[in-house]
């Protein structure tokens, strides 16, 4: 089993007290996005459709926040918060080596309402965005929101898709990939990451990167996503996070390190743990992808 | 200070019950027609300080210059504009004094060096004091240090600069003009401010469309209201303002002096003198002149308008030098003050060295009065909208801080938009504009407060508050580190 598989690390009865409450929230957030889909066979995996890896507990749970999602001080507020720190993320990443110059091609998956696609699209240096998900609820309150900005309705610009990763056709040849592809709060809703990451995978150019943003599974981000942000403060709705599909930081380390031809170079595989502190906001907290929310990059290799 | 822009909002009127039917009728038949509104990110109504201003931030950085913006206005911004050969024994009544925090922002957007420097007058020195106590407090930089410690040679000597308000619009039009990329719709009434439609391309419902007497059409992202205390835009808006007349004019004139002050014409001072119906101010103008902001109530400011020169300017002299009680009576002469009060001063001891050197004559047609107000909105932003200067607040010119918080206003907001511009958020959306309201709310209710408190702690005779406060008034001057802060604080510094 791969390392990426949680299920070895859960154990039982937090899994079910994760799964009995269905709140989600993290500590920083995560993002009430959709969730990627990834079809598979870990052993506690909610069964799926014949071709999509989508779990519907989640879909269901994302169309019912989609009416609020951009109320910015609605169940959303942290996510809105956070948005510019992956911009801040991401130019951090494209700076760390030579990356493709602008304008640059995004693929936002798990886009939810739009948050960061919309930001993405309106960048300077932006030439597309094309933002999937699978919950059409969440994709209808994105398309409407668009309307409201006739900068996103040039042509091309921003392109929303009811799609699940599955459902995507993979570019005909690698240097059609993406520039960057986004997967942001994302991971810790996908039942078997390691799979929903190939596919993934495939969707990037050589020399672009893909970039994700999750929690670290600790019982610092247990007590914190699934305990105070749910149920105590409840600035994160309930049902929002389930505690045991989140993925370590190492864990994906690990598991890049044997993908081939991803972070072979220098600085090509980036962290930056970040921390959501009341009344001050979202600030970098080196070292806090050990026990919090934190985002990864990892550059495909040039060919 | 008068609204500087005369629109009639319709919203304005919405108020009154009886318009109610109209303005329905009118939004209902605007957001039926067909005419598409020109689409711009910034839409800024008022072209007074605050507003070009912002406006200049926005196209001097990288960041912001690829924003579609449009300034509108509804006088003329090209005939007031000040001449480059105007007069230097002639002075606009309208001026302010500029803290070098103002002017380093002036100077950061690149409009401090179209300043018509000749005009402006930098100050060294305040003395304030009290009229029914007599007791002082001098300002200046030399002072205000810390016991015993040698004077650096990096410590600043300038308190601040005094500019007509129509130098620094001047010279930010000019900025503006060298930067382009501004449509400029001068002379433009605001006709109306209205929600977009919702239509099969777009839903422009959250969008102020901002109508023109000329007809023109524009849609905001982000409509600041920069249009003066009446502000249609705030009204617009639904921000309700809060406050109170404080029953105070603010009379005005530009004066000449017997000379260039007391500390010669490197050394100016500024003056303020406490009197139980408000301050008079004498503040330093280049050469021999000297501008006057005299708060007193409506009745008495009304006698000061009517007087004859010469005993309007016997009248200014005697509010540096004669008691409170000598000056409740000369109001009450029709004329002859001139005559009165050259008897009175006979008889009473001033050092002359400690009041501003004597007003010569006062400069035909610049005797006039606005009324005094204190208002706060109750927020700078809403949806699509934010607010600079007195569209925000509107405050006791005790401390000359009105347009330096203006100032402070577009230096936030243009901030505010930059961060916005960089991580790709819409810069109209509540979201995007909360970093302003929070960063220049606190503080510029704090300076509110305290020009507030000022103000009441000095509108009093009673003695044992005049008591306190001259003991005050005297401890503070004689603590130079206390002073040294309190004149950071005045000079807009941290």
């Amino acid at each position: 089993m791969s390392s990426l598989s949680l299920s070895r690390f859960t154990p039982t009865a937090c899994r079910l007290a994760a799964r009995s409450s269905r709140r989600a929230a993290p500590i920083l957030y995560r993002h009430p996005n959709s969730s990627p889909s990834f079809r598979h066979h870990t052993t506690h995996s909610t069964p799926t459709s014949a071709n999509s890896s989508v779990d519907p507990n989640e879909v269901s749970h994302f169309n019912a926040l989609a009416s609020s999602w951009w109320d910015p001080h609605g169940p959303s507020r942290l996510l809105h918060l956070m948005n510019p720190l992956r911009h801040d993320f991401i130019s951090r990443c494209r700076a760390s080596t030579a990356s493709s110059s602008p304008p640059i091609r995004y693929l936002d998956i798990g886009c939810g309402g739009g948050i960061f696609a919309e930001s993405a699209a309106r960048l300077p240096t932006t030439a597309s965005v094309t933002a999937i998900d699978p919950t059409p609820e969440v994709l209808r309150v994105a398309e409407a929101h668009k309307r409201r900005d006739p900068a996103l309705m040039a042509p091309n610009k921003l392109t929303y898709l009811n799609k699940s990763i599955e459902e995507l056709p993979v570019p005909s040849s690698p240097a059609e990939g993406y520039d960057v592809v986004s997967v942001f709060e994302v991971l810790e809703h996908v039942s078997a990451p390691g799979p929903f990451l190939e596919r993934v995978m495939q969707q990037v150019r050589p020399g672009g990167w893909l970039v994700l943003s999750t929690i670290a599974r600790t019982w610092t981000s247990w007590m914190v996503t699934n305990v105070v942000a749910e149920d105590v403060l409840g600035i994160v709705p309930k049902g929002t996070h389930e505690w045991s599909k989140y993925v370590n930081e190492g864990e994906l380390k690990e598991w890049f390190g044997r993908q081939k031809g991803w972070g072979g170079g220098v600085g090509e595989m980036r962290v930056m743990g970040v921390v959501y502190v009341p009344g001050l906001g979202w600030k970098e907290v080196p070292g806090g992808e050990g026990w919090g929310n934190y985002f990864f990059g990892v550059r495909r290799d040039e060919v | 200070m008068p609204p500087r822009i005369p629109v009639a909002s319709r919203r304005l009127l919405s108020s009154r019950p009886l318009s109610f039917t109209i303005v329905e009728l009118q939004r209902r038949s605007a957001s039926s027609s067909a005419t598409t509104p020109e689409v711009y990110d910034v839409v800024c109504v008022g072209g007074g300080p605050a507003g070009l201003s912002l406006l200049t931030s926005l196209r001097a950085s990288p960041v912001t210059s690829a924003l579609k913006v449009a300034l509108v206005e509804g006088q003329d911004l090209y005939k007031s504009r000040l001449r480059s050969d105007a007069p230097l024994d002639s002075f606009s009544n309208r001026c302010s004094s500029l803290t070098p925090a103002s002017v380093r922002n002036l100077q950061e957007i690149g409009a401090w060096n179209h300043v018509n420097h000749a005009r402006v007058q930098a100050y060294q020195e305040m003395q304030v004091w009290d009229g029914v106590s007599d007791a002082r407090i001098s300002f200046d930089w030399d002072s205000a240090r810390p016991l015993l410690s040698p004077r650096k040679p990096t410590q600043p000597t300038t308190i601040a600069y005094m500019i007509e308000n129509v130098n620094t619009t001047t010279a930010l039009l000019s900025r503006l003009s060298e930067l382009g990329g501004v449509d400029i719709f001068s002379a433009s009434r605001v006709e109306s401010i209205e929600l977009g439609a919702d239509t099969e391309q777009l839903d422009l419902s959250s969008w102020p469309i901002v109508t023109l007497s000329n007809g023109r059409t524009l849609a905001a992202r982000l409509l600041v209201g920069a249009d003066g205390a009446n502000s249609p835009v705030r009204t617009f808006a639904g921000i309700a303002s809060r406050g109170f007349d404080y029953n105070r004019h603010g009379v005005v004139a530009s004066l000449k002096l017997e000379g260039p002050g007391w500390g010669g014409p490197n050394h100016k001072i500024a003056y303020q003198r406490f009197l139980p119906t408000g301050p008079i101010a004498m503040l330093p103008l280049p050469g021999d002149m000297a501008t006057l902001v005299w708060s007193t109530t409506p009745e008495r400011a009304a006698t000061l308008k009517s007087l004859a020169p010469n005993d309007f300017v016997a009248m200014v002299n005697a509010g540096f030098r004669l008691s409170p009680t000598e000056l409740e009576y000369l109001h009450t002469l029709p004329s002859g003050q001139e005559e009165e009060i050259a008897w009175r001063e006979k008889h009473t001891r001033v050092d002359e060295r400690s009041v501003p050197m004597r007003v010569a004559s006062v400069q035909q047609g610049t005797v006039a009065s606005f009324p005094l107000r204190m208002r706060h909105a109750d927020t700078y932003t809403g949806e699509r909208v934010a607010l600079v200067g007195d569209a925000a607040h509107t405050i006791h010119p005790l401390a000359g801080q009105g347009l330096n918080q203006g100032q402070g206003d577009a230096a936030s907001l243009a901030q505010t938009i930059s961060e916005a511009v960089k991580s790709g958020q819409d810069i109209g959306s509540t979201l995007a504009l909360e970093s302003y309201n929070s960063d220049r709310y606190a503080e510029n209710n704090t300076m509110l407060g305290v020009c507030d408190k000022l103000h009441r702690l000095y509108s009093t005779e009673a003695w044992p508050v005049v008591g306190l406060r001259s003991v005050g008034l005297r401890a503070v001057d004689a603590m130079g580190p206390l002073k040294g802060f309190l004149m950071g604080r005045a000079a807009g510094g941290s």
